[in-house]
């Protein structure tokens, strides 16, 4: 009994003896290793993107590259690479993080330079609804009813909870909402508060509160355009609104080359940003949801990306510094709205 | 040769033993306590007092701050109550039943606070057979509002009172009780003439220990509360939106609020507990 179990286990140590003793193949090759710091929703194009990007490059240098993912809030990444989570590309929510990013001095070159101005992929504010839409929720006016209830994570957490307030706010500026007169701050804060005053559950992050919303809270949730999609995908019972008026999200992508000058691989961090930008990538972020920055891939997509009538970007409250200031500062819209209408 | 006591004769041969031992406690005690707490009180008056006490009166810190503190005495009140109950009857009754309950007690300290948090939503939230009934019977909203940061309180902190006040009641002597039943006193007089006052001592520092644990709570609160500012964000809530925020001023100023209050608070523990060794 005991004789005949004796060959099985001499086999097992050989095969395990093997297995230790043999020297990887790989190692005896050039081995390289990038660093990603990214924010939370592209976390599934990504994990898509870097083999094929590792495969391409093996093909053109014979170098093997692994690669190191960092997925967290947009601004919780930015801050980590300032602290020194040294990250070779940086791919992040709005620009406003990376600008952090770049006046540290860990970004030295004109990341915004290229021909997408250093933007990766784009959404728009949209709101997911339930399934047949029973609330009856078609654009912005809605949202401040009584008795409809709102999700939107919280600004101080969120970039994605940015984009919504300045959709919000945006649209109501250029009198887009009805009932609310264009061009009158008043007015449009009116408005903010009318909506904020709905809102029962801000969560930290764009990815959490969709989460929240699959869980059976709230009415509509505000959100990127792509997660309602990448959630229909995964079978989520939800409809997506485009409201006729809405900010335009785009999302930036730097090569960190202080850190990849440390690393020595700065001709891979930026070799990886052209690789995301060519045509292949860019057909694989709209497959999960994002609107391409690539007018060819804009095109060939636009039956599943339908044209907003009146889209409007960050330049409509004069860029990111300004907006940061005047909408999210101490005594800025955002803030004066959410005190006023909780201390009523 | 002198005969010298045990301790004298200890440290002259051994002085390493002697100052080692307290050398080796306050060195770590330093490193792993006192050095984190002294970066938050630094941070936190920085820019000095006048900064900080502006930044806590800001609207959105200031009812955040409120509502952590009345959260947690209302918790605090009912834990106290049946807390003690709870010790009592595990104490004093047998039942088929009692070890296994009397193990459960802890289980609220092992589970992930942001554990606990997900399973009052799904047995309260808006989905829940429970909560939907509770809402649409009584139209309370337990979820996403402060009933729902009162009850995750209730859980977490619930085995802090009940292990304070346990040991207690184990080493109680019963001879004073069975005189006063013995004298005619009704048991619930008994409890509270003979029982209770050997118990107001471990039951304050139960007490003073769960309300402090609940007003640094984090993990359960961010997601059954709701975390609207000014209504159902919490102090520890509105500390990680101005970490995020980039305002490291406001969050270190509401952190060190809530130091200095669990400080004063563990100063009167601290009372407590020398008053009741002095009486011993």
């Amino acid at each position: 009994m005991k004789l005949g179990k004796l060959p099985l286990a001499a086999a097992f140590l050989i095969v395990l003896a093997g297995a230790i003793g043999a020297p990887p193949a790989a190692q005896a090759q050039a081995k390289k290793t990038l660093v990603l710091g990214a924010y939370t929703t592209p976390r599934e194009a990504y994990g898509k993107l870097l083999p094929l990007f590792a495969a391409e490059w093996k093909k053109k240098t014979g170098e093997t590259v692994t690669s190191e993912e960092s997925y967290l809030g947009s601004g919780a990444q930015s801050r980590a690479v300032v602290e020194g989570f040294e990250a070779d590309v940086v791919a992040l929510s709005l620009e406003a993080d990376v600008t952090r990013i770049q006046k540290e001095r860990l970004i030295t070159r004109d990341w915004k330079s290229g021909p997408t101005k250093g933007m990766v992929s784009r959404s728009v504010v949209a709101f997911a609804v339930r399934k047949g839409n029973p609330k009856r929720i078609r654009d912005w006016a809605d949202l401040a009813k009584p008795g409809v209830e709102v999700l939107t994570p919280n600004p101080k957490t969120s970039g994605g909870a940015m984009w919504n307030v300045l959709g919000a706010y945006g649209a109501a500026l250029r009198g887009k909402v009805a009932g609310v007169p264009g061009n009158d701050p008043d007015a449009a804060l009116g408005f903010l508060k009318k909506v904020l005053a709905n809102v029962t559950v801000m969560d930290k992050a764009a990815r959490e509160s969709i989460t929240s919303f699959e869980k059976g809270i709230g009415d509509v949730a505000i959100t990127y355009e792509n997660e309602v999609l990448v959630a229909q995908q995964a079978g989520e019972a939800m409809d997506l609104v485009l409201p006729s008026s809405t900010i335009l999200i785009e999302n930036p992508i730097a090569v960190v080359d202080v850190y990849a000058g440390k690393h020595g691989s700065q001709a891979l961090a930026e070799a990886f940003v052209a690789f995301v930008l060519a045509r292949p990538a860019q057909e694989l972020f709209a497959q999960y949801g994002l609107r391409s920055v690539d007018p060819a891939v804009e095109t060939a997509t636009a039956a599943r990306f339908p044209k907003v009538p009146d889209l409007f970007t960050i330049e409509q409250f004069g860029g990111w510094e300004k907006a940061t200031t005047a909408i999210f500062g101490p005594a800025g819209v955002y803030t004066r709205a959410i005190t006023e209408v909780q201390s009523r | 040769m002198s005969a010298p006591g045990d301790a004298v004769l200890y440290g002259r041969n051994y002085p390493w033993g002697r100052w080692g031992l307290r050398v080796g406690a306050l060195v770590y005690l330093g490193a792993f306590l006192v050095l984190p707490l002294s970066i938050i009180v630094e941070d936190g008056l920085k820019d000095g007092l006048g900064t900080l006490i502006e930044g806590v009166r800001q609207p959105a810190a200031w009812e955040s701050l409120k509502l952590t503190l009345w959260t947690a005495v209302v918790m605090t009140a009912v834990n106290a109550v049946m807390g003690t109950l709870a010790a009592y009857v595990l104490v004093r009754y047998d039942f088929p039943g009692r070890h296994f309950l009397d193990a459960t007690v802890d289980l609220p300290l092992a589970v992930p606070t942001l554990v606990t948090g997900v399973m009052l939503v799904a047995l309260y939230g808006p989905q829940a057979a429970v909560g939907s009934w509770l809402r649409e019977a009584a139209g309370l909203r337990i979820v996403f509002a402060p009933p729902g940061i009162v009850l995750a309180l209730l859980f977490l902190t619930f085995p802090l009172i009940v292990r304070s006040v346990q040991p207690v009641l184990h080493e109680l002597d019963r001879a004073p009780e069975e005189a006063a039943s013995t004298l005619g006193a009704s048991s619930f007089r008994t409890f509270r003439s003979v029982t209770l006052p050997a118990l107001i001592s471990p039951l304050a520092t139960g007490c003073l220990l769960a309300f402090a644990r609940a007003i640094g709570e984090f993990g359960s609160i961010v997601i059954v509360a709701g975390n609207i500012p000014l209504k159902t964000q919490t102090a520890a809530v509105y500390v990680l939106g101005e970490v995020e925020s980039d305002n490291r001023q406001g969050a270190s100023g509401m952190s060190l609020v809530l130091l200095a209050i669990t400080f004063l608070l563990f100063i009167v523990i601290d009372r407590l507990q020398s008053r009741r060794r002095a009486a011993a």
